[in-house]
């Protein structure tokens, strides 16, 4: 039964995935600017090169058999170069990659430690000043555009009180070797004499851009647990659970919290494709340098291939973390399972 | 003055009515929809309200206090930009930029989502299981993305942005309005309906739409919260509207320089931004709040 | 000795319109032992009667009443933890539609294992929950369950029936004094309903449970119980003997409930059209003044206007200004 869900999923994972790739490969012909430095990256081709690139692309052939020569470099890592650096684009995302999960999956942490608990007791205390007070307040935090929030966070921290630092992942003091891209872990995995000294320079620059970024996230959270707890507890098994003679406090974490939190799983997944919008927004601010930055970078640049792999390579991403997000969902579900 | 009760009789509200008479009460939200309309009649009277020239500069000028500090004018009420423009003219103008454009961008988005979410909701089988795991991998780009591609097919400028806030804002539209239209077909009336021998079209027209109607509207309230910050943010990074269109967000972005010297240049479109946002999400949070409460009662 | 006593029990509600008294003054008596039916159409407010007993009815309800004993023990002027603690000590109830009783999350072996009680579990508190599984199974048996599958399901997986008696089975499993049974055999199918009627019964011999079973089926209650209360529209209308009442019925009402039931009509002639009352029940926003089945009354006269008080004839409880036999009250 499971088999056959898993089955189905990745199935459905296969099919998004030539959607996508069907899509990359469109834009080598809707970017403006010459096809065949669309598709390689390079930027100055001699007429021998021409002939030969031609041939290897299969430009001369139908789109179809183009696409299966393009999908075949994808799965082989030759992806193309990018206009600035000449350096293979997958080789440039894969350096930037893990600065924009770091900040993303501890920003999502974040949110969660806060919104969840504070969505229950907003849904527990309901129509109470408790309650009005949180969802105000996550109201407020729903509004705030991520931008100008950042920048009034970075006056008052940064420039007037001076605490914590406006840009970057670490200062220029610190040599961290680069082995996973996660600056914590480098920094715990390398054997310096000043590793603590960097290791609370890293959360230093850490702390703001991710408290920025946590923000609309925790507000969502809050919003939606409020929600789904409030329906919960009008369920006719809650009442049951009382007149069993249970108290408040084990009728909502026993069957309360079970019941609630299962769609506020789900919803974690679909807010991670509006949480990496806001990431490259929050590192162009901080100049943290993650893929959001690398991306916005390339479009100013007008760097095409580098366009086409960082958006294959994020699309990538949040697909496979929303069928994550919802294989996880079905598993602790016992009702999703009756399929 | 309070009506006169002659005789009985029975007083049944239409849902338009009951649904004010829930929205009414909440302060909050009742005080968002006149922010709204406040900003929609400047959205479109603008042109002909601003006490100076939006993009006239005046090099005299140059970052001006806002008029209650003491080195700032009357006549500049919110002081001027680096280049001498007049603040509070540029903000005036920015909401027909930044909110009209949004508004534009989602009732177009609205109105080709429906036609989309219509066919897909009353369509059946493999044609509309496919459309739908279309619509779900278009559901997941980030909408900046999306955005960001299209500026790099297009090109950046302010029409672009709109095509690109449209077409990242469809997928939410088709799918609210496909499961919003799945959801009435289960309900018994539509199949009574059908036995009366009403065709897909008559279905879709006299029956689905009017009692739809109102999670369109909540949807939109929710796209539009998003068109707006999308269209700043798309401003304040350079590819969307670019200057000197006094777009909140790129005019932002213009300031960042001066922020040591001019904080307010950069806090004022900030802050039209951020109202802007909470008052369509005050409005929305009071329709549904009042939809729940009229299904209670 | 008298378990429940209400006197005049009033629960009413604010709406947009008004208070609306969907119960009014209602008095309500159980024994030891005793089976009570308590009949009445939907919207008569016999739910809401058996909520307020279980002390689970929305904030917005406002509860008076004259006298609202436990056991001697006016529930209504103790403080709520008080209630609580004694509400669930004593009382159970099972609900109509089980399934949705029962959280959906949970095993249904989770669910019975919870709702015993501590102090009837022996051993040390580490071996709890093996006693526990124990006692959960053999309340199992209890209720004729023989599948040991059961406990490990989830309750979608299981037919309206057996969520049915695995409620019964959490409501016995704390050994209360009375069970209230509110139209627990609605969604089931005949041959359930007659098991499930079969062990109600006898819990009530075995154990002396009191069972206060509310239903809209005539048939059904005048079958299982030993005394009968019937409802209109909010209003006690007639309470008794449930023999003495479906032979000697005094109220119109109860007159027309009884002859509205082909089962109690013996001598019902071949395609002979079936009695009923004119008229439908009123809604909460239109109701009568004073007696409430006024407007449809075979007997109502000028005098209905005034709610009637209830009168007594040996233990057969009317409220009516002209009952269907015997002296008018205005005699």
């Amino acid at each position: 039964m499971m088999l056959h869900y898993l089955l189905r999923r990745l199935f459905l994972l296969a099919f998004v995935f030539v959607a996508l790739t069907i899509f990359a490969f469109s834009l080598n012909y809707l970017f403006p600017g010459d096809v065949l430095s669309n598709f390689t990256g390079l930027r100055y081709i001699s007429p021998e090169q021409e002939t030969a690139l031609r041939r290897i692309l299969g430009l001369d052939q139908s789109y179809l058999q183009q696409y299966i020569y393009f999908v075949r470099r994808i799965l082989d890592g030759q992806w193309a170069l990018s206009f600035s650096s000449q350096q293979n684009v997958l080789t440039e995302i894969l350096l930037v990659m893990p600065a924009t999960l770091e900040l993303a999956s501890y920003a999502l942490l974040l949110s969660m430690l806060l919104g969840i608990p504070l969505g229950i007791l907003a849904a527990v205390r309901k129509d109470k000043w408790l309650d009005k007070l949180i969802s105000a307040l996550a109201l407020v935090g729903y509004s705030l555009p991520v931008f100008w929030w950042a920048l009034l966070l970075i006056m008052l921290f940064s420039l007037t009180l001076g605490l914590l630092p406006t840009s970057g992942r670490l200062s220029l003091l610190y040599e961290i070797d680069h082995v996973t891209g996660f600056m914590l872990v480098d920094i715990l995995l390398s054997d310096v004499s000043y590793q603590q000294a960097a290791l609370k320079d890293a959360i230093r620059h850490l702390l703001l851009p991710a408290v920025v970024l946590a923000t609309y996230p925790t507000t969502v959270m809050i919003r939606f647990t409020r929600d789904s707890m409030v329906e919960v507890l009008e369920q006719n098994y809650i009442k049951t659970a009382r007149a069993k003679g249970l108290t408040r406090l084990q009728v909502l974490f026993t069957h309360g919290l079970r019941n609630a939190l299962l769609p506020v799983t789900r919803q974690i997944g679909l807010q991670f494709s509006a949480l990496i919008t806001l990431a490259m927004i929050t590192e162009v601010i901080f100049s943290w340098p993650g893929i959001g930055r690398w991306l916005i970078d390339s479009i100013y640049q007008r760097n095409f291939p580098a366009i086409q792999g960082g958006v294959l390579a994020v699309s990538c991403l949040v697909i496979v973390v929303n069928m994550l997000t919802e294989i996880l969902h079905t598993l602790f579900n016992p009702l999703a399972r009756r399929f | 003055m309070k009506k006169i009760r002659l005789y009985y009789e029975e007083h049944n509200k239409g849902p338009m009515k009951l649904l004010w008479q829930h929205f009414a009460p909440q302060h909050f939200a009742f005080f968002g929809l006149i922010a709204l309309l406040v900003l929609v009649s400047l959205a479109l009277i603008t042109p002909v309200l601003t006490p100076h020239d939006p993009y006239l500069q005046n090099s005299q000028l140059l970052l001006l206090a806002p008029s209650w500090q003491e080195s700032g004018l009357v006549s500049y009420p919110l002081g001027t930009d680096d280049l001498g423009r007049d603040l509070m003219s540029r903000l005036m103008l920015g909401t027909s930029y930044t909110f009209g454009l949004a508004i534009l961008a989602v009732l177009g988005s609205l109105l080709i989502g429906l036609i989309l979410g219509c066919l897909s909701g009353m369509s059946k089988g493999v044609k509309s299981s496919i459309f739908n795991h279309l619509l779900d991998l278009a559901l997941t780009i980030p909408s900046l993305l999306l955005a960001i591609v299209i500026v790099a097919v297009l090109g950046p400028g302010l029409i672009n942005t709109i095509w690109a806030i449209m077409l990242a804002l469809l997928p939410q539209f088709v799918h609210g309005i496909r499961n919003a239209i799945m959801q009435q077909l289960k309900l018994d009336y539509v199949t009574a309906y059908r036995l009366d021998g009403a065709n897909n079209r008559q279905l879709l027209f006299s029956v689905i739409l009017p009692n739809i109607w109102e999670q369109l509207v909540l949807m939109g309230t929710m796209a539009l919260s998003t068109a707006v910050l999308d269209i700043a943010a798309l401003g304040f990074l350079g590819i969307g509207a670019q200057s000197p269109t006094p777009e909140w967000g790129s005019m932002i972005a213009d300031s960042l320089d001066a922020i040591y010297l001019a904080p307010w240049t950069v806090a004022l479109p900030g802050l039209l931004i951020f109202t802007t946002v909470l008052a369509i999400n005050l409005v929305g949070d009071g329709l549904r709040v009042a939809m729940k409460k009229r299904r209670e009662n | 000795m008298q378990l429940l006593d209400i006197r005049n029990l009033t629960l009413e509600l604010e709406t947009p319109d008004g208070l609306v008294r969907a119960v009014d003054r209602v008095s309500l008596t159980l024994k030891e032992g005793e089976i009570r039916g308590l009949v009445g159409e939907s919207g008569s407010g016999k739910s809401l009667i058996a909520k307020a007993i279980m002390g689970v009815l929305h904030q917005r309800w406002k509860i008076s009443a004259d006298r609202f004993n436990w056991c001697g023990q006016d529930l209504l002027r103790l403080p709520y933890q008080q209630q609580r603690q004694i509400i669930s000590r004593d009382i159970a109830m099972i609900y109509q539609e089980p399934s949705r009783s029962m959280d959906p999350t949970a095993t249904v072996g989770e669910q019975l294992a919870e709702s015993i009680p501590d102090h009837l579990l022996e051993g040390s508190w580490w071996q709890r929950g093996y006693y526990r599984k124990k006692r959960a199974l053999a309340l199992l048996h209890k209720v004729g369950i023989r599948d040991h599958t059961v406990l490990s399901s989830y309750p979608y997986q299981l037919s309206e029936g057996l969520c049915q008696k695995i409620m019964i089975a959490m409501a016995i499993a704390k050994s209360p004094k009375l069970l209230i049974a509110d139209e627990p055999t609605t969604a089931l199918e005949s041959t359930t309903q007659a098991q499930l009627f079969r062990l109600l019964a006898s819990f009530n011999q075995l154990k002396g449970t009191s069972i206060l079973l509310i239903s809209h089926e005539l048939e059904t209650v005048a079958r299982n119980t030993d005394t009968l209360s019937v409802l209109y529209c909010g209003q006690l209308v007639e309470a008794g003997d449930t023999a003495t009442l479906l032979k000697h019925p005094l109220h119109p009402y109860t007159h027309a409930l009884i002859q509205s039931v082909p089962e109690f009509q013996p001598e019902l002639g071949f395609k002979q059209q079936l009695y009923a009352l004119h008229g439908s029940i009123p809604t909460l926003q239109h109701l009568p003044i004073g007696c409430r089945l006024g407007p449809r009354c075979p007997n109502a006269r000028k005098e209905c206007v005034k709610t009637p008080v209830i009168e007594r004839q040996q233990n057969h409880f009317y409220s009516c200004h002209f009952p269907m036999t015997g002296k008018s009250s205005h005699e």
